[in-house]
C-alpha cells in the first residue's frame, strides 16, 4: 500500500465521491472573498439563491426574536407575531380550514387564514413563517460543525498521510456507511431527543463530507511548491495547514457548505416528520407535515404548505451553491 | 492485481467498517437512558424477576464483556433476541430486508432509467430549453423532501383520482392467494401497481443527483480532444455520443450511484413511514420507540452492510467499465 495517500483506490473513491469539487489535479483557485462575492454578482441564478436565502435569514431572525430573545427579557413568547398578525400557537380558528380561495368540509376559506388552519385551529402561514427558525438555525450550526471537525480531520490525515490517515479516514468511513438518517436518529435517542441534539448529530453525520473534499484537496495542495519552501523556511505543520492548506482550499468547501446546508435542512425535516425534532408546539415545517398525515384527504392543502417551505429554502442553498460552483471553478470560466 | 483478488481486498476493507458500525451503534445504545428490564417488566418489577431476567440477557454483566460477547455472538450470524418481538433479530430482518432491498432497487432503477436520458439530452443541447427544463427537474429533485413527493402523490394519485394504490403493499413473492388473484403473474402485476408511488417518491432525489452528474460528465467528456477528432472526421453527433462519450461518462455516475446508497437507506426510513410499508426502515423505527437495543444494533448493521455491499459492487464495476483504473492499484 502506498505508504502516504492510502491506496489508490481509496483516493480514486474519494476525488470521485465529489462531484462538485474541482479536479484535484488542477492547481487551485486562489480565491478570496472579494473575488467570490464579485463573481456571485455577475451571476443571476447564484443571486437568486442569495435573495432566498437573505428572506429566509430575515424571516428566521424575527422569529429567533419572538421565541427565544425577548421572552429572556421578560417579553411574552410570539409578542411580534402578535402584534404584527397573530401567534403560531394561538388557537383562534375553526380547525382544518382550507386556503383562503376553496371550500373543504370542515368550512369556507378566509383571508384572515390566507393558507387555511391546522387541525388545532392555528394559522398555518404563522407556523410556516416560524418554522423557518428551525430549518435555518439547523441547517447553519449543523454545518458548521460538521466543517470544522471535517476541516481538523481532512486536514491532518491528508497532510500527515500514512498511519494517521489511515486510521483518520477508515473512521469517517465508518461514521459515512451508517445510514445518514438511522445514525442521527440512534445519536438523538441516546443523548437527547430535542433540537440541540439534532445539530450535533446532523453535524457528526456530516463530517465525512467535509473530511474526504478537504484531505482530497490537502493531498493535491501538499504537493505544491509553495508548501515545499514554507516546510524548508522551518514553518509548523500546524502553521503550514491553517495558512496554507485550509486558504487554498476555499472555493469547493464553500460550495460543499452552501450545498450542504440545504441537504441538512432536508434531514431535519425528515427528523421532526418521524417526532425527532423540535417539539411541539414549535412550530416546524417537518413535524407540520407529520401532523397534516391524518388529514391528507379531506384537507390536502395543509400538506402542501410547509413542503413547498422546505422546497423553496432548499432550492435558495442549490442556487447559491450551484452559482458559486460556476463562478469559482475555472474551468467553467474558460 | 488480479480480478479476485481485488474482489477479496475488497471485501476485507469492509469489515472493520463493519465492525465500527457495530462499535459506534453498540456504545450509542449503551448511552441510552431508560432500563431494559422495566420496559419488559414495568414500571415496578420485584427484585427477584429484575435479576432473573438480567441475568438471562446477561445485563449483570459488565459494559465491555457484554460488548465482546455480543460481537463473539455477531460473528456466528446471531444479532440476539428482539425484547419487543421476542424473536431471534435475524429472523425479523430476514422477514423485512427484501421489502427495502425491493424499494431499493426499484427506486434506484428508476433512477438510472430516467436519469441517463435526461442528463444526455440536457448536455446535447446545452443552454437549449430542453436542457434548461432538465435542469430545473434536476434542481427541483434535489431540493425536494422524499416524504414530502410521497405525500403529495398519495393525495393527487392516490386521492385525487384513484390511479395508483397509497398503502399495502403487494409484494412480488407473495402467493396468489395472499393477494386474491389467479396466477403468480397476477401478483407481480399487482405489486408493481403498489411499487409506483414508493419508488418515485424515494427514487426521485436519485434520480435528480444522476442527472446533474450524468449532465456534467457527458458535457466533460464532449469537449475531450478524440471527440473533437471524431467530429472533424465527419462523424455524426449521434454516433459519437453512443461510442465515444457514452462510456466514458459513466464512471462518475457508477460511483455516485454507490454513494447515494446511504442517503436513499434514510430516505426509505422516511418513504416507509409514508407508506406505511412494513421493511427495515419502520423496524428500526419501530425498534427506537420501544428500545429494543438488540434490534436497533442489529438493524442498524445490516443496513450498515448493505451500503458496504452497494460501495463493493459499485467499484468492482467500476472496475469492469474502466480497464485503467482495474487493478493497478499499488499493494
Amino acid at each position: 500500500m502506498a505508504t502516504t495517500t492510502g491506496s489508490d483506490t481509496d483516493s480514486r473513491t474519494e476525488n470521485e465521491s465529489q462531484p462538485v469539487e474541482s479536479d484535484p489535479e488542477q492547481p487551485a483557485a486562489n480565491v478570496g472573498w472579494r473575488y467570490t462575492v464579485s463573481q456571485v454578482r455577475r451571476d443571476p441564478t447564484a443571486l437568486a439563491g442569495l435573495g432566498i436565502i437573505t428572506i429566509a435569514m430575515v424571516v428566521a431572525a424575527v422569529a429567533f426574536l419572538d421565541q427565544v430573545v425577548l421572552p429572556v427579557f421578560g417579553i411574552e413568547q410570539y409578542a411580534i407575531a402578535q402584534a404584527v398578525w397573530m401567534s403560531p400557537n394561538a388557537e383562534v380558528a375553526p380547525q382544518l380550514l382550507p386556503p383562503a380561495w376553496t371550500t373543504n368540509v370542515f368550512g369556507e376559506g378566509t383571508w384572515v387564514h390566507p393558507l387555511g388552519t391546522d387541525d388545532r385551529g392555528r394559522d398555518i402561514l404563522a407556523r410556516v413563517f416560524y418554522g423557518t427558525r428551525i430549518a435555518m438555525s439547523v441547517g447553519v450550526i449543523a454545518t458548521t460543525i460538521a466543517l470544522v471537525f471535517g476541516m481538523l480531520v481532512g486536514s491532518v490525515a491528508g497532510y500527515y498521510g500514512g498511519r494517521i490517515d489511515d486510521v483518520l479516514m477508515r473512521a469517517v468511513e465508518t461514521l459515512y456507511a451508517i445510514p445518514f438518517l438511522v445514525l442521527v436518529i440512534v445519536f438523538m435517542v441516546a443523548f437527547g431527543r430535542n433540537l440541540t441534539f439534532a445539530m450535533i448529530g446532523v453535524g457528526i453525520a456530516n463530517i465525512p463530507t467535509f473530511a474526504r473534499l478537504i484531505r482530497s484537496r490537502v493531498l493535491s495542495v501538499r504537493e505544491e511548491d509553495y508548501i515545499e519552501a514554507a516546510r524548508a523556511a522551518g514553518v509548523r505543520d500546524r502553521n503550514i495547514i491553517f495558512r496554507h492548506v485550509i486558504p487554498n482550499s476555499f472555493a469547493p468547501v464553500l460550495v460543499q457548505a452552501t450545498l450542504q446546508i440545504g441537504v441538512a435542512i432536508l434531514i431535519v425535516a425528515g427528523l421532526s416528520f418521524l417526532g425527532f425534532g423540535a417539539q411541539p408546539p414549535t412550530p416546524s415545517w417537518g413535524q407540520m407535515l407529520s401532523q397534516s398525515r391524518d388529514y391528507m384527504l379531506p384537507d390536502p392543502w395543509f400538506s402542501i404548505w410547509p413542503g413547498l417551505a422546505i422546497l423553496i429554502t432548499v432550492v435558495g442553498f442549490n442556487l447559491l451553491g450551484d452559482g458559486l460552483r460556476d463562478a469559482l471553478d475555472p474551468r467553467i470560466n474558460n | 492485481m488480479g480480478r479476485a483478488q481485488y474482489t477479496i481486498r475488497r471485501i476485507l476493507q469492509a469489515i472493520p467498517v463493519l465492525l465500527g458500525v457495530v462499535t459506534i451503534t453498540y456504545f450509542l445504545m449503551e448511552a441510552m437512558p431508560g432500563d431494559p428490564v422495566s420496559i419488559m417488566l414495568g414500571p415496578s418489577p420485584s427484585a427477584q424477576q429484575a435479576a432473573a431476567i438480567r441475568a438471562k440477557y446477561g445485563l449483570d454483566q459488565p459494559v465491555w464483556l457484554r460488548y465482546l460477547n455480543y460481537l463473539w455472538d455477531v460473528v456466528q450470524l446471531d444479532l440476539g433476541t428482539s425484547l419487543y418481538y421476542e424473536v431471534p433479530v435475524t429472523q425479523k430482518i430476514l422477514e423485512r430486508l427484501p421489502v427495502t432491498v425491493l424499494l431499493l432497487v426499484s427506486s434506484f432503477t428508476f433512477a438510472i432509467v430516467t436519469s441517463i436520458p435526461l442528463g444526455i439530452i440536457s448536455a446535447q443541447r446545452r443552454n437549449k430549453p430542453t436542457d434548461h427544463i432538465a435542469r430545473v427537474v434536476a434542481l427541483l429533485g434535489v431540493s425536494t423532501p422524499s416524504f414530502w413527493i410521497g405525500l403529495v402523490l398519495i393525495i393527487v394519485f392516490a386521492y385525487q383520482v384513484s390511479w395508483f394504490p397509497a398503502t399495502n403493499l403487494v409484494l412480488p413473492w407473495a402467493s396468489p392467494a395472499e393477494v386474491g388473484v389467479d396466477s403468480q403473474f397476477d401478483v407481480l402485476v399487482t405489486s408493481l401497481h403498489h411499487l409506483v408511488l414508493p419508488t418515485v417518491s424515494l427514487g426521485t432525489l436519485q434520480m435528480a443527483a444522476l442527472t446533474r452528474i450524468e449532465r456534467s460528465s457527458m458535457l466533460e467528456v464532449l469537449g475531450e480532444e478524440y471527440v473533437k477528432l471524431a467530429r472533424a472526421y465527419g462523424v455524426k453527433e449521434t454516433t459519437i455520443l453512443r461510442k465515444h462519450a457514452f462510456r466514458n461518462a459513466q464512471l462518475p455516475l457508477i460511483t455516485l450511484l454507490g454513494l447515494q446508497l446511504t442517503s436513499a437507506i434514510g430516505g426509505a426510513v422516511l418513504t416507509e413511514t409514508v407508506f406505511s410499508i412494513n421493511g427495515m426502515g419502520t423496524l428500526i423505527i419501530t425498534a427506537i420507540n420501544n428500545q429494543d437495543f438488540a434490534l436497533v444494533v442489529g438493524t442498524t448493521l445490516v443496513l450498515g452492510l448493505v451500503f458496504v455491499v452497494g460501495v463493493i459492487l459499485t467499484d468492482l464495476s467500476y472496475a469492469y467499465i474502466d480497464p485503467r483504473v482495474t487493478f493497478e492499484d499499488a499493494d
